[in-house]
């Protein structure tokens, strides 16, 4: 089952995010774990015979479509992926230039 | 007069502000009390948008329960974003996208929306807490705020593939065909984990401390007072209407709840730091309405969330500044603050024995009459656990407040603006106020949230 | 510990997730959809579509019938932009961006701004026909984006005129709210069509749906440009 394939990746994703202690290493965790949950977005659309949701010249009636729903909510919910990434990504910028390290164990500071 | 003009004026203003950063904290203000005129103009019910009936369109629900929330939000950030102002200009643009992404929350009947909603206030919310200057603070957050939203999502899209509809109304009649329970407990847990990040619920909370426990004036009342209440509210329509805990899954999600009061209220008892008690005085609140949403007490979990709200902005807003002033925000060191502050001193007072519940207070008001309905529902345990609770929150509040009022040797002194002042004392007004007259309180009941009634009227 | 701990935790979610859909009956099979059960079906409908007059049904979906989720959804890309600018402090100087590792010649320079110009029309194509076929505001967005950042690590010298960017970024943004509330004015709900659907298949078909994809194309395309340059030159930080 290719569902189950995204859903591993989405665990993936959250193993990364708990045992990493590196920030980048936990925006690309977060990353994964969002790929793995857009898979399996679209795959609840699929259908077997079904074709792309557009309608061309060619087009009559009794076509059978895949679901065009889930590919607009991933769209949407690529591009927030991408804003909360560039953000991440942003303070982890700032995070070195304060510390001069990307490991949450070297930061002088506690935490 | 249409409801959208609550969400898509602060967009506008928001898109607009980055053109003239001088007008932006105008633009805010103007906003605000633009929200807070027209929503008296409004009349209740749907409104589509786009022209497409539901379930093919978005569409918003303005109803008692929304319009309390949605006074309280604008209300709230009109007051913050006052305050502030002068000292945190940029983060105007921000707060105008926040009380957006809020009232967009609020108003929404798509769950796929509400995600949305739920990312635009949670990126405000991240970016509000960046003026703490932590930044290892504000990634912990942004990380577990994401991976949250990803939970809510993953729980929206199964139930989407399930029933095939992504607007809440349509979806509870389709559940309600249905009706098998055993199907749902994956895509409620997911999303329950998604709302329970942002809703500081045990155990996904591990974010509050930080990003609390460092906060100013701006991040302090904005992410304990405004988000807490709102999310407050989401998380009470989605127990109330949609969630269906029933058997063993009953049992752990009022367990949690139970250990979630517990925790906080210990770790509050055991902390020395003023913005470490509120933080996690406001945890075990969190708890606590969930609690009541739970057990399907919807007016006076209301209550609770706007009486606390109400005193929480003004708890932060009071230590926070003292805390800038003074450096520290251990209890020691900021003994006798308010010798010198009587009118500040009295109204903090009057806020905290009312979050105790104290009589003549709303708190008391609230918890006498949720405790009343508890004893109804026959749930005792949680009757005794509330009651210990309050003791433990009692002790350490008493304890506190004697020692912001003794002063030591050396006499330290926090100056408050007058607006300071003004905000302090007519919010201990108005707890003052409905904890006495509690007539207009009464004039509702349970059903103000009417989700439930037009799911049953087709 | 940790790790094995997290591995817990990472397999039971994983187990708990798919035991549940597997023993669901109401979750699909893959592939094994039913789409008359969904609200999916009214999408595909025939007079729907005459109404929309979007060729491309995601299109239609995204733009159109949830239309306020994509607001939303621009809404999120401009406060993490702004976030960015805001992390990063201030307005940007001039000479602080960051060195390439090499000195960029003659050859790359021009050869990238070549290049430049096809991605740009390229891109300008995409965010055109977003309503007739794949694509549409944000992938043309992304790739007015793309080709800025070529040109930022092909030439040392480089900067993008980033006030332009706020400004176009601003008025695109409001622009797509002001549209909205006309159709509160001239028709009865936000963001309602109030121009006429046209003929299914022409460019100039869908009413108010290509003028807000090249809206959406450009406040993406400014948004991503303004994240990179903000990426690339070196302010005070937070």
């Amino acid at each position: 089952m290719i569902q189950y394939a995204a859903i591993i990746l989405f665990v993936f994703g959250i193993y990364g995010l708990l045992t990493n202690r590196n920030i980048i290493k936990m925006i690309i965790s977060l990353n994964i774990m969002e790929v793995g949950l857009f898979i399996f977005i679209i795959s609840i659309g699929f259908s077997y015979d079904g074709i792309a949701p557009i309608i061309t010249s060619a087009s009559g009636s009794g076509l059978i479509y895949v679901d065009p729903l889930p590919q607009a909510l991933v769209l949407t919910a690529i591009v927030i992926g991408v804003g909360t990434t560039a953000l991440a990504l942003a303070i982890a910028k700032s995070i070195h230039n304060k510390y001069n390290t990307f490991n949450l164990d070297e930061m002088e500071e506690e935490l | 007069m249409s409801p959208i003009l609550l969400v898509a004026v602060p967009l506008l203003a928001a898109f607009l502000s980055i053109l003239s950063k001088k007008l932006a904290p105008y633009l805010l203000l103007a906003v605000g009390v633009f929200n807070l005129v027209i929503l008296f103009f409004i009349p209740l019910g749907f409104e589509i948008i786009g022209g497409f009936n539901q379930p093919l369109g978005i569409n918003l629900l303005l109803d008692t329960y929304s319009k309390i929330a949605l006074i309280l939000i604008n209300v709230l950030i009109i007051v913050i974003a006052f305050l502030n102002i002068g000292k945190y200009n940029k983060f105007s643009s921000i707060l105008l996208l926040a009380m957006g992404g809020l009232n967009g929350l609020v108003l929404t009947n798509d769950l796929f929306n509400l995600f949305v909603f739920l990312e635009i206030s949670g990126i405000a919310a991240y970016l509000i807490t960046s003026s703490n200057k932590k930044p290892v603070k504000t990634f912990h957050y942004l990380i577990l705020g994401a991976v949250g939203s990803s939970l809510f999502l993953f729980g929206v899209v199964i139930l989407y593939s399930m029933f095939g509809t992504l607007n809440m109304v349509d979806m509870i009649q389709k559940i309600q065909i249905t009706n098998n329970y055993k199907e749902l407990i994956l895509p409620f847990t997911l999303m329950f984990i998604g709302l329970g990040v942002e809703a500081k619920l045990l155990p996904f909370n591990s974010w509050v401390k930080g990003v609390l426990g460092k906060s100013n004036t701006l991040s302090g009342p904005m992410i304990g007072g405004v988000y807490a209440a709102a999310i407050g509210f989401v998380l009470g329509r989605y127990i109330n209407n949609l969630f269906m805990f029933e058997g063993n899954l009953l049992i752990v999600v009022i367990a949690l709840l139970a250990l979630g009061i517990l925790v906080g209220e210990a770790m509050a008892f055991s902390s020395t730091k003023v913005r470490e008690i509120l933080l996690f005085s406001s945890i075990a609140q969190a708890s606590i309405v969930a609690l009541l949403f739970v057990n399907g007490i919807v007016l006076w979990a209301v209550y609770y969330i706007v009486a606390a709200a109400l005193s929480k902005t003004v708890l932060f807003l009071v230590i926070n500044k003292a805390t800038k002033e003074v450096g520290s925000d251990e209890i020691s060191k900021l003994k006798g603050l308010f010798s010198n502050n009587l009118v500040v001193g009295v109204a903090f007072t009057l806020v905290t024995l009312s979050v105790m519940g104290l009589p003549l207070l709303v708190g008391f008001v609230v918890k006498l009459n949720f405790l009343t309905e508890l004893a109804v529902n026959n749930q005792i345990w949680l009757i005794i656990l509330i009651l210990v609770a309050s003791v433990v929150e009692g002790i350490y509040f008493v304890r506190m407040l004697v020692k912001l009022w003794y002063p030591e040797d050396n006499v330290i002194s926090v100056k408050y603006n007058l607006s300071f002042k003004v905000v302090f004392v007519v919010i201990a007004l108005i707890l003052l106020t409905f904890g006495t007259y509690t007539a207009p309180l009464k004039n509702y009941d349970n059903t103000i949230d009417t989700i439930q009634e037009v799911v049953d009227n087709g | 510990m940790k790790n094995i701990l997290g591995l817990f935790v990472a397999l039971l979610l994983g187990v708990f997730i798919i035991l549940a859909l597997d023993t669901s009956a109401s979750f699909p099979e893959f592939g094994d959809i039913d789409l008359t059960e969904r609200v999916s079906d009214e999408y595909l409908d025939g007079n729907n579509i005459d109404d929309v007059g979007s060729a491309n049904i995601v299109t239609a979906i995204v733009v159109g019938y949830r239309g306020f989720d994509t607001l939303g959804e621009v809404t999120v890309l401009f406060i993490s932009a702004l976030g960015v600018a805001l992390v990063f402090g201030g307005v940007p100087n001039k000479q602080n961006r960051l060195d390439l590792k090499f000195k960029p010649n003659f050859m790359l320079k021009t050869g990238s701004k070549i290049i430049f110009g096809f991605i740009l029309v390229t891109s300008l194509y995409i965010i055109f026909h977003g309503h007739l076929s794949p694509g549409g505001g944000f992938p043309g967005g992304a790739m007015i984006a793309s080709a800025i950042l070529l040109l930022y690590l092909s030439d040392d010298k480089f900067r993008s005129n980033v006030k332009g960017f706020k400004l176009l970024e601003g008025i695109a943004g409001s622009l797509f709210v002001i549209i909205g509330l006309l159709g509160l004015v001239f028709a009865t709900y936000f963001l309602q069509n109030f121009l006429p659907a046209g003929t299914v298949g022409e460019i100039l078909s869908a009413g108010i749906i290509p003028i807000i994809y090249v809206l959406i194309g450009l406040k993406v395309g400014s948004e991503i440009s303004g994240i990179v340059d903000n990426f690339l030159t070196e302010g005070e930080s937070v």
